[in-house]
């Protein structure tokens, strides 16, 4: 899938996940693909819930080798 | 409308810190609006030189390597963060008073008031909580 920004939070524990992502999505326009990758398993949570709370959309959500990858279009 | 968080920081040491200015940057990090209350030994939380080396709980000291090593941001990181989310700090003038501490002696950025203050914030709150 197509992103328009790459975060990486992988080895970061909650609440950073969620606060980097903020950051990241403050800088995007609305529209843009911010992709996000984590490892802490809070973050499975965290980061649909931060979406959901900030009106973002959660357009995909996948895991690969322990690593959990989102891709958040800026509402 | 965006939620409202209130949280009262009436501990002082490292885990109540955590508690508190965890859930706060989460929670701005959601686009929540928040407000800290730090009444008694919550003040060394905001504390200019007590925040930066705050007592782990009694009987817990043998945890310190354990978070050291955990990738956690330190309590001075997650304050600077929590501050540039937007996050309202607010010391309890009573408790300053009784502990005597000066405001000086506090982090800048933040505000000075009461009980009545702090319950003005709260009434309006969706999420009230106590550490």
């Amino acid at each position: 899938m197509d992103r328009d920004k790459w975060l990486d939070a992988t080895g970061l524990s909650c609440p950073m996940p969620v606060v980097k992502s903020k950051k990241a999505m403050d800088e995007m326009a609305a529209g843009q693909v911010l992709e996000i990758h984590a490892t802490d398993k809070g973050a499975l949570k965290d980061i649909p819930a931060w979406a959901k709370s900030a009106r973002h959309v959660l357009l995909k959500q996948t895991e690969e080798n322990g690593v959990y990858k989102f891709w958040v279009q800026k509402g | 409308m965006s939620k409202r968080v209130a949280i009262i920081a009436a501990n002082g040491t490292l885990f109540d810190a955590y508690k508190v200015f965890n859930i706060a940057t989460a929670a701005a990090a959601s686009e929540a609006e928040v407000g800290i209350f730090f009444t008694f030994e919550g003040l060394n939380l905001i504390h200019k030189e007590a925040h930066k080396q705050l007592p782990l709980p009694p009987g817990k000291e043998a945890m310190k390597e354990m978070l050291a090593q955990a990738n956690i941001p330190s309590i001075p990181q997650l304050l600077d963060m929590a501050k540039e989310l937007g996050v309202r700090l607010t010391a309890c003038q009573m408790s300053m008073d009784i502990m005597n501490i000066k405001e000086q002696d506090l982090i800048d950025g933040i505000d000075v008031a009461g009980a009545a203050a702090f319950l003005d914030f709260a009434y309006d709150a969706d999420v009230t909580l106590t550490f």
